[in-house]
């Protein structure tokens, strides 16, 4: 049996709603107990050009976004242009008859609109009226719903939705009604699932440089932040970002960094810093196209190799990437407390994809852990003492023992040295660290999901898993999906067994960096590599055909 | 760590060097702040690189070796990390008016509660005396062999536009002074800048010109356009001391009060309860 999958499409002008209208649809949809998968499409603007949101919806699990939609929704002509393609074999479009010629139902829009104030920001209203008419919902539900989600000029948006639902109502002949399913589920973005997984793990404080796509988890804690006990901040450049961060450490809290490529650059310095003071930071990274600027709206995963080894010299670093936005979650207060215990600066690995789509989650708070670093008992504190593990215990001001965090090399104590024995001696501190911080992940953290059974073994990461995974459930596809979670240190431990097995390679960059990291570090040699480098997260269909001729 | 504050590292400034001042006021100043309630392990410390930056091995007080130009960052975040700390960043001026210029302007310019104190000696030094933003025009240095061509930048100018709510100019070579504007510098609640004349024996030895030109200045300006005027003047004579002293909202407590993140840390329970609020289905 085909996945029962319903999608809706509304494209407009940025500032007309159309982001929020699939909010309002993704809500609705959850009200009947769907699962589902929301991803808007933006380009780097405020007013005008073409936005659109997409929202698929399932009774069961669903990872990613449908390029097909049942109803689609276009309020002027580039978005009829732009999604004329976008309808399912049975689906229909609903364009804005005073906007736009085409295909399909013309419905006077903007006529009805203009009778309001602010006529341009209610047309994404127009878009649920439609919506609630294609499903047959009676009135009275539209008009909770409206109540619900549109608390500005509720009287305004009522009536108008009343008149576009009236004419929908009469104009789409074939009604369709959607399957309720069973549990109703909560949905939330990427980027409040690493926000709330930090919040959870014991983050005190959030720094950040406004840059897309990883801006919304510093809105998120400057809306939410103080309820949670985090403050957030927003410096002058990414350099007193990264820098501030690790002064934060210093004193004790809990600090986390959020940046994009560009801006993560501009922190290469404070990385190292980070990793000779041995100074606990976690960095989210969240990528868009490259290189440079790139497309700031877009998604991409070019940034892989890049993220492996930030900063001058050796130190151990931490990278991992979740696979989903339930995953984000859990792998944020890890990471956390990861780079706690090992104090080295580590790495949360994201997409626009993952960080800007939302999705139905089913997140137990409980499963994470307190970050909490080892502590020093000495009478002699020192703050770099060489011990088994390599870790040296710290200790927060205020104290009676020095605590010295030095960026040049150092002796035990913090203190500066040119030394032969105690810069060799040092850099085997180092080195120990590494090698306790891969036995501990190797005994204790789950680094790699491995998803299903059957062949091929298709490998992926970071929000391309969820990509695959949809595309494979929508086809029936019995395969197993290899995804690594650690991306630094790499778990060759537990990829070492697909060595000579049938492998293939999907990842969203243009040379195949995944495929690059398998073939070095593990000997694995893909039989096909499935890329897709255009800005535009996989449509599960499209990649469903891909992975078919594997088979 | 002695008891004077010193410490078992080799000092390797040059001999008769300006920092040798700094350091010494440094101590005093220490001691007079314990005076007036200062609790010592409540002085943080941050330094940036150069041979400026060396005094974070000489003084026995808790803190980060930051690297170049952020020494004023790293101490915004201790402040914000724990706000019941001093916290005292000591900068080259190719620190804090080069490489960490935006820090300095926006530190000012936010009024964040640290002190910055300056070793201003108008070269860098430790990479053997090339022209820093302070060099005056003509200054000659290895990669400026026929002069600086460049003007100097007047810092304290600059960071008083900026919002600084304390600005002074203290000399190496006048100890006791320099100690007591430390004082009520890292007294004052806001940003507080020192800009510290420091002769550099070996690359730009202005010993006998500061000696002859500096002159204190008793209190600070009554006004803000008086101190725009007095941080400009470089007549005959070079005034030293606070120029600039006024009371404002600091940052942090503009961010959140008077509330501590560490100390007023939200427990486990409750933040998961939190959270658990946040994800139940509406």
């Amino acid at each position: 049996m085909k996945k029962d999958v319903f999608t809706y499409i509304i494209g407009g002008k940025a500032g007309q709603g159309t982001k929020k209208a699939g909010i309002v649809a993704a809500n609705f949809f959850a009200d009947l107990k769907r699962e589902v998968f929301q991803m808007n499409d933006y380009p780097s603007l405020i007013r005008g050009g073409h936005n659109f949101s997409v929202v698929s919806t399932s009774t069961s699990k669903i990872f990613s976004q449908y390029m097909k939609a049942d109803l689609v929704v276009v309020l002027d002509q580039r978005s009829y242009d732009v999604h004329k393609d976008h309808v399912a074999k049975n689906g229909i479009m609903i364009y804005n008859s005073d906007k736009a010629k085409g295909k399909g139902i013309g419905i006077a829009i903007s006529s009805e609109s203009k009778k309001y104030d602010n006529s341009d920001l209610i047309e994404g209203v127009a878009g649920i009226a439609v919506l609630a008419a294609y499903l047959d919902v009676d009135k009275k539900t539209l008009d909770e719903i409206i109540k619900k989600e549109y608390r500005h000029n509720v009287e305004d948006n009522i009536r108008f939705a009343y008149a576009i639902y009236d004419q929908a109502y009469e104009k789409i002949k074939k009604k369709v009604n959607l399957k309720k399913g069973k549990n109703k589920k909560v949905s939330i973005s990427g980027s409040e699932a690493i926000g709330l997984g930090a919040v959870a793990a014991g983050l005190d404080l959030y720094f950040a440089y406004p840059m897309t796509p990883s801006t919304p988890v510093l809105h998120f804690f400057a809306s939410n932040g103080k309820k949670l006990g985090v403050i957030s901040v927003q410096p002058e450049n990414e350099i007193a970002v990264a820098n501030m961060a690790i002064g934060a450490s210093f004193t004790g809290a809990r600090s986390m960094i959020g940046t994009s490529g560009g801006g993560f650059c501009l922190m290469q310095e404070a990385f190292s810093l980070a990793g000779m003071t041995e100074a606990p930071v976690l960095f989210y990274l969240g990528q868009r196209p490259g290189p440079s600027t790139g497309v700031p709206t877009y998604t991409e995963q070019g940034e892989l190799l890049f993220s492996l080894n930030p900063g001058q010299g050796e130190f151990p670093r931490i990278v991992a990437s979740p696979g989903s936005i339930e995953e984000a979650f859990y792998l944020t207060a890890e990471l956390l407390n990861l780079v706690w215990r090992f104090q080295t600066p580590g790495i949360l690995l994201s997409e626009k994809h993952l960080g800007e789509s939302s999705m139905s989650v089913d997140i137990k708070p409980y499963n994470t852990n307190w970050a909490k670093p080892s502590i020093s008992t000495s009478k002699n504190y020192q703050r770099y003492r060489d011990t088994e593990s390599g870790v040296s215990p710290l200790l927060f001001p205020p104290s009676n023992q020095l605590i010295k965090w030095n960026s040049y090399e150092h002796d035990e104590f913090g203190t500066t040295t040119e030394e032969a024995d105690l810069i060799a001696k040092m850099h085997v501190k180092r080195v120990a660290k590494l090698h306790s911080m891969i036995d501990y992940i190797k005994k204790n953290v789950k680094t790699v999901n491995v998803i299903g059974k059957g062949f091929p073994y298709i490998f992926t990461f970071g929000s391309t898993t969820m990509s695959v995974l949809e595309a494979l459930d929508y086809a029936g596809i019995k395969a197993t999906v290899v995804q690594p979670v650690y991306l630094q240190p790499f778990p060759i431990w537990e990829l070492a067994k697909y060595k000579n097995k049938k492998v293939v390679v999907v990842e969203q960059n243009s040379t195949g960096q995944l495929e690059q990291l398998l073939k070095d570090k593990v000997g694995i040699n893909p039989v096909l590599s499935i890329r897709q480098f255009n800005g535009r997260p996989f449509d599960p269909i499209d990649l469903s055909k891909k992975l078919r001729k594997v088979r | 760590m002695g008891k004077d504050l010193s410490t078992d590292a080799e000092i390797t400034w040059c001999p008769g060097c300006g920092n040798f001042g700094i350091l010494n006021a440094l101590k005093k100043t220490v001691k007079k702040l314990e005076d007036k309630g200062v609790k010592q392990n409540h002085i943080i410390i941050s330094s940036g690189i150069g041979c400026h930056g060396k005094i974070f091995d000489y003084v026995g007080l808790s803190g980060l070796y930051s690297i170049h130009g952020r020494s004023m960052a790293t101490v915004q975040g201790m402040k914000l990390g724990n706000p019941d700390l001093k916290v005292v960043a000591f900068a080259g001026d190719g620190d804090a008016y080069g490489e960490g210029i935006a820090h300095m302007i926006f530190a000012a310019k936010r009024n964040a509660d640290i002190t910055v104190i300056v070793h201003d000696n108008g070269t860098y030094a430790l990479t053997t005396g090339q022209f820093s933003p302070t060099s005056k025009k003509g200054f000659k240095g290895p990669s400026m062999p026929e002069g600086n061509v460049e003007n100097p930048l007047n810092p304290l100018s600059l960071l008083l536009e900026a919002g600084a709510s304390f600005v002074a100019r203290g000399y190496a070579g006048k100890i006791d002074h320099l100690s007591d504007t430390l004082v009520e510098a890292v007294l004052h609640e806001g940003f507080s800048v020192v800009d510290v004349l420091q002769p550099s024996v070996v690359f730009n030895n202005t010993y006998k010109l500061y000696n002859e030109i500096t002159a204190i200045v008793s209190k600070p300006a009554n006004s803000f356009e008086d101190a725009a005027k007095l941080v400009k003047k470089m007549d005959k004579k070079l005034p030293i001391g606070v120029f600039y002293k006024v009371k404002k909202p600091v940052f942090h407590k503009e961010l959140y009060g008077d509330w501590n993140p560490l100390r007023n840390k939200i427990h486990r329970k409750e933040r998961l309860n939190q959270v658990k609020h946040l994800l139940r289905p509406k």
